[in-house]
């Protein structure tokens, strides 16, 4: 095995670890709603999550080469620069997760490839435009879209069944919960495996082993499929142990509504190819369908760090992957930096698992 | 901006996510409705408008079953 070869296993393991620890963080977004109006037992909701989150990753490849393509510019980088964008990612989720702020691990992926490949190549790297209309606007529009199809949804299913007995309609739609958390697993497994599908796609075209623009090989798709899905049951395990403390009450209809509003919108867009944060589009969702039974009832400071996430992420797991990118080469172009911020970030990451493990014994569920 | 950002295509995606978000939980509270007023009549004897909500509950669940799946097929065609 050469140096590069080397460098680019560094990069591949990263990017499934970035991949397990996306799945980890989002199973309480996935399956907390049905969780929580009792349409699911919760062993039963991670391990279902978990399949329909490996299933999803194979519906489609638009979003893996949107990040492939229309973020940096495949051809002026190497893998360096993808492997210290995604430490850049992993950085921030892991800051964000110490300190209980909400983050998207999407922001954070793209945020810090876009930080390393301007420090690398300067600003004709980075794909200005394809950021802006792939990125940046759909992550505007998509938690606002599905927070009126969440309240519309919810509006006109009490206007529907209002007056009938509420125990057959508790019954029927928490029936119809097990196919809208189906549908919501499978959206969250389509857009968040493409992206690190994407990123290993951008490593293998920067270290010549694909041409610009190819789709991600079987293997990529296989691999990121089934680091999601492990991450997500992985998870779960945790998560169910802290429910209940932080998880919005909500009845089966609205659970409803959240679900099929929130996949809905992952899943239009993952069709064209916009990689979005999910764990906003589902907070939508389920806002939405709060605000639509009652406006008091939503947490609005919710909304708040949603926006602070927004203003935050991008521009600090940015900055990360371009220091990051900095360090490794003082070491030159070889496997040495990778090498080096790997056992020292990992050793990072154990301190900083350890450390909050004793301090607090929730993960936040947001 | 709209040279940037691929206008059709969010409007295309902000259209579909609110039909099939809106329009798939109304589906599925008409089967409600047709199934509890199915079973609400049956109970009353009065089975000829029972067994119209019984067919309006299965019409709605059929068509529920077809938007899925129809969603699916998008997804996966492209």
């Amino acid at each position: 095995m050469n140096e590069t070869d080397l460098i680019l296993g560094i990069v591949v393991a990263t990017a499934l670890a970035f991949d397990f620890t996306n799945g980890f963080h989002d199973t309480a977004n996935v399956v907390a709603t049905s969780i929580s109006t009792r349409a699911m037992a919760p062993r039963v909701a991670v391990a279902f999550a978990a399949v329909l989150n490996f299933v999803g990753a194979f519906i489609s490849l638009e979003v893996a080469a949107t990040v492939a393509s229309d973020v940096v510019e495949a051809g002026a980088i190497t893998p360096t620069v993808v492997f210290a964008g995604l430490i850049g990612a992993i950085s921030w989720n892991l800051i964000t997760w110490y300190f209980g702020l909400p983050s998207s691990s999407s922001h954070a992926l793209i945020g810090g490839v876009v930080g390393s490949s301007f420090a690398a190549v300067g600003a004709d790297a980075v794909l200005g435009e394809g950021i802006l209309g792939k990125v940046l606007i759909p992550a505007i529009v998509a938690p606002v879209v599905a927070f009126i199809a969440g309240g519309l949804a919810i509006v006109i299913c009490y206007r529907v069944v209002g007056a009938q007995r509420p125990g057959p309609v508790t019954r029927g739609f928490r029936l119809g919960q097990i196919v809208s958390g189906g549908m919501l697993a499978l959206a969250h497994g389509t857009n968040d495996a493409q992206k690190t599908m994407g990123v290993i796609t951008l490593a293998l075209i920067a270290n010549g082993n694909l041409a610009d623009g190819s789709t991600p090989p079987d293997w990529v798709v296989v691999a990121a499929a089934s680091a999601i899905a492990l991450g997500t049951y992985s998870g779960g395990w945790r998560i169910i142990k802290t429910m209940g403390t932080r998880i919005i009450k909500m009845d089966a209809a609205q659970g409803f509504s959240a679900q099929g509003a929130g996949a809905a919108v992952i899943l239009a867009s993952s069709h064209f190819g916009f990689p979005l944060s999910t764990t906003q589009v589902i907070s939508g969702g389920v806002m939405g369908a709060g605000a639509g039974k009652r406006v008091s009832a939503v947490r609005w400071g919710v909304a708040g760090d949603i926006v602070t996430a927004w203003l935050l992420t991008l521009p600090a797991s940015a900055a990360i992957g371009a220091a990051v990118y900095g360090f490794c080469s003082i070491f030159g172009d070889g496997a040495a930096g990778p090498l080096i911020v790997s056992i020292v970030g990992l050793a990072l990451a154990i301190l900083a698992f350890a450390r909050r493990l004793r301090t607090a014994a929730a993960v936040p569920a947001v | 901006m709209a040279t940037i950002v691929d206008t059709k295509a969010l409007l295309e995606t902000v259209v579909y996510s609110l039909a099939a978000g809106v329009g798939v939980t109304l589906i599925f509270s008409i089967a409600i409705y047709g199934m509890a007023r199915f079973a609400e009549l049956g109970r009353e004897g009065r089975t000829p408008t029972a067994l119209a909500f019984g067919s309006l509950a299965v019409l709605a669940i059929v068509a529920f079953c077809a938007v899925i799946t129809l969603g699916i097929i998008v997804m996966t065609t492209k």
